[in-house]
């Protein structure tokens, strides 16, 4: 597979939470579908986003929320 | 710092011979926080209310669970409580502690929080009840040069949690201290970083009787039972029950067993054990003189939650008996084939078990790769709306 | 800086065995209860071991931790563990330290009991010290039983079996009482109050919509702002609204109270678990100690322990009996809120000719 990388998943996963912040919350499995769909399962599997997902939220891009679940949203700082 | 405050409504309750958690809390009054606290819930006294707001996105850098961030609604009134996050600590299995190790965790959590605990919360987990954000990252580190981690929280594996099994209980079927702690390891990054449809519970119990309530409180219920015949000492029995020892064995033993399986002709039990469900009633009252079989292992139950949303639910039995210590990776590939499928058909807040009604047990099974059982149904279905698949049919 | 750590999990519990623990694993024997709150277990290799069984409030202090590992250092080798109810167990291989360990505990306001058929700790949740969706405090509810059901934590001769008591603030059970002898389940009883400001700031609407079992919310423009309407007849303050959406509080002084439900149970002894059913619809919030709650529950206590037969829980019995007999011999109203009418209520009705006919 992988002729997309990990950081590029990341940086789509970072555009897609940034395109509905404030409309609809993205919870991980989201993310994760929207990704296989985008680029197709030849390309893009479940560890992959997981390790995007981790990516996004180490470096501090994105955080964790929970609202009656739990959500990857942009950090409370960067949205004001 | 600031004047105490007068609690005259909760005092009431540091009287009577039950301890106190007003007591507990006023032990450590000295500490603002806890003031302010004592103050907001001296309030709710008052006015038969809570004060505290909604969550809010606090955490640890890298972790989705183990902080519920909590606001109360009066900063201005109690401002030393205004933020009073908890933190979730995931325990040793078994609850076992050194007095080292807990004075290690008071120092801490005096420097960096509230000085109020609940050992344990409802999940298990020992809870730090009361910090300030800015707290979290020095909390985390001081937690984890004394080598502990968070536990779960949100849609997450929550923070396993088991009964004391072979530590000490001569119940106990297979190991659940043992394998309560290799699945939490196991499954360290499922525990951080939530990425299901809702909560997912483990609890272990060695036997049916069930000391960790995991029937009813968890997703995953893995409950010790045992293949071959109760082992009867007849002259135990004897020396211990008849004649004395407070049990009428066939009004209070033969008589109660749910599957009729015994029969006791007053010098002599007997016991069908192809008969036996394992209930451990028999063993309970005669523990003197009965044992679990030799052939030990655990049944693997699925789908037990509280009422929201669907209405409770009990665990229903998945696989009737398993030699678990030493099948876990079969274990680990069943869950994680059904956290696949939950990830993908499952709704937001649905918890297994009402997934697996909405969809149907037998297509469950289907996709999981499991065959039906009998042991999963208490009877087969009394309507005759069949979803025949004819494809593939002679 | 040291470097980071994450993912270590729990420390591994062999750190906190006791050695005669770690010496006899999965080779105990047999053990004895012989007096309420004190366990002694023997092995196969004849050591033993007391447990001395001690209640907390569950919410401790840090005062009380320290003190608590003195008494492990001064009589259990330094090592303590907690039960899944809450109560402190030292473990004690030498039988004379047993008794001076009950007089420090005592002394120090933590009594010795909760072993057989008694009442032990009562399981709970956060209540109005630490919970946004409360109906009830839960900590001061569960004082308040347990001072009055005292004398059932430090005996174990009063009671047919053992009677399990556990108490939930709010629908959501954090202490999950759906399996309980009895349950103390505080509850709301009015439609959640939209704060329509907030509403779409805070919440997602699709979301918040979607959340409800009884489709009892749509959406709304209020004040030329996108919110929602709940229509009050189809709900039944569940609050997975708020759960989703911190806008929709059910919380209200006027209105929240306290339920009581009876006869679960969560062992596979005897009979399979139960749920628990209702027996008190509602009952009101009187704090600081709940009269009412406390009566009810203790009522309800002293009526199963003199009909009750030896090894019967409150379920057991009940089924027994018949719950016709139970609303007799308790005295509690049936009314029609103790028919169930959610998803499969139709499976609760006697179908059946089967009546105990008795005059009440």
């Amino acid at each position: 597979m992988s002729d997309v990388s990990v950081e590029t998943v990341a940086d789509t996963m970072y555009d897609m939470v940034k395109e509905y912040h404030g409309k609809k919350n993205l919870k991980a499995l989201d993310l994760q579908k929207a990704m296989i769909k985008k680029f197709g399962d030849d390309k893009v599997d479940k560890k992959m986003c997981k390790a995007a997902i981790r990516q996004l939220i180490d470096s501090g891009k994105c955080t964790y929320s929970y609202v009656g679940g739990s959500y990857i949203v942009l950090p409370p700082e960067k949205t004001e | 710092m600031t004047e105490k405050r007068q609690t005259p409504k909760l005092d009431e309750l540091t009287k009577g011979p039950w301890p106190s958690f007003v007591t507990e809390m006023k032990k450590v009054q000295d500490n603002p926080m806890v003031n302010d606290l004592l103050g907001q819930l001296e309030r709710s006294y008052n006015e038969k209310i809570g004060h505290w707001k909604h969550g809010g996105i606090v955490g640890v850098m890298g972790y989705g669970g183990g902080v519920i961030g909590r606001y109360n609604d009066l900063p201005d009134d109690f401002p030393e409580c205004n933020e009073f996050h908890t933190i979730r600590v995931n325990q040793p299995a078994g609850w076992f502690y050194d007095s080292k190790t807990i004075r290690k965790i008071c120092d801490i959590w005096e420097k960096r929080g509230s000085g109020l605990t609940n050992f344990h919360g409802s999940t298990g987990d020992m809870v730090l009840l009361g910090t300030r954000t800015k707290e979290l990252e020095p909390l985390f580190s001081d937690l984890t040069s004394i080598d502990f981690d968070l536990g779960g929280s949100g849609s997450d594996v929550r923070t396993p949690s088991c009964c004391n099994g072979k530590a000490r209980c001569e119940w106990a079927c297979y190991d659940t201290m043992k394998i309560c702690h290799e699945v939490t390891m196991h499954f360290q990054d499922e525990l951080h970083r939530p990425a299901f449809p809702y909560k997912w519970k483990f609890k272990f119990s060695g036997c049916a009787n069930d000391c960790v309530a995991s029937i009813a409180r968890s997703d995953c219920a893995v409950i010790g039972t045992w293949k071959d015949e109760i082992k009867i000492d007849q002259k135990a029995l004897q020396e211990h029950y008849v004649n004395g020892g407070g049990v009428d064995i066939a009004r209070d033993v033969v008589n109660r067993c749910p599957s009729r399986c015994m029969s006791w002709d007053g010098t002599k039990l007997e016991i069908a054990n192809e008969d036996c469900v394992k209930c451990m009633h028999c063993i309970n009252v005669l523990h003197k003189a009965l044992r679990p079989g030799d052939e030990r292992g655990a049944a693997i139950l699925i789908g037990g939650k509280a009422p929201i949303i669907g209405g409770a639910l009990l665990a229903f039995t998945l696989i009737p008996f398993i030699d678990i210590e030493n099948s876990l990776e079969d274990i680990y590939e069943v869950v994680e084939e059904i956290w696949d499928l939950w990830g993908e058909y499952g709704k937001n807040r649905e918890r297994i078990g009402e997934f697996i009604q909405r969809i149907g047990l037998g297509n469950f099974l289907e996709q999981v790769g499991l065959e039906p059982a009998p042991e999963m149904i208490s009877h087969p279905r009394t309507n005759p709306y069949i979803f025949f698949e004819l494809d593939g049919e002679e | 800086m040291a470097e980071r750590r994450t993912d270590i999990g729990p420390p591994h519990y062999e750190n906190f065995l006791p050695p005669v623990i770690k010496k006899n694993y999965g080779k105990w024997l047999d053990h004895d209860i012989p007096r309420p709150g004190v366990l002694v277990h023997t092995a196969e290799s004849g050591d033993k071991v007391w447990s001395v069984r001690a209640a907390t409030p569950r919410l401790a202090s840090i005062v009380t931790l320290r003190m608590f590992a003195d008494l492990a250092d001064k009589y259990s080798d330094g090592y303590m563990r907690w039960t899944s109810r809450n109560n402190i167990e030292f473990l004690l291989t030498d039988e004379s330290k047993v008794d001076p360990l009950i007089a420090d505990l005592k002394k120090e306001g933590y009594p010795v009991g909760g072993t057989g058929a008694s009442i032990t700790n009562i399981v709970h949740t956060q209540g109005w010290v630490h919970c946004h969706s409360s109906a009830s405090d839960a900590s001061g509810v569960v004082k308040s039983i347990m001072d009055e059901l005292f004398p059932y934590f430090e005996s174990m001769d009063k009671l047919p079996a053992r009677l399990r008591i556990a108490f939930a603030c709010c629908l959501n059970m954090c202490g999950a009482v759906h399996c309980s002898d009895i349950s103390v389940l505080a509850v709301h009883r009015h439609a959640p109050k939209i704060d329509h400001d907030a509403m779409s700031k805070v919440c997602e609407i699709p979301s918040t919509i979607s959340s409800c079992p009884t489709g009892a919310i749509r959406s709304a423009t209020v004040d030329g702002k996108p919110s929602v309407e709940v229509i009050e007849e189809q709900c039944m303050y569940c609050a997975n609204c708020f759960s989703v959406c911190p806008a929709m509080s059910l919380n209200d002084p006027e209105t929240d109270g306290i339920s009581i439900w009876v006869g679960g149970k969560l062992s596979n002894a005897r009979s399979k678990p139960m749920f628990s059913k209702l027996a008190i619809p509602y009952l009101p919030n009187n704090p600081p100690r709940w009269p009412e709650v406390v009566n009810a529950v203790k009522h309800l206590v002293e009526v199963y322990a003199k009909h009750a037969r030896k090894f019967e829980r409150m379920g057991e019995w009940i089924e027994r009996i018949g719950w016709p007999k139970f609303f007799d011999l308790t005295g509690l109203e049936f009314t029609k809120y103790h028919i169930d009418d959610f998803t499969h209520a139709g499976e609760t009705y006697n179908r059946s000719a089967h009546n105990k006919i008795f005059n009440s």
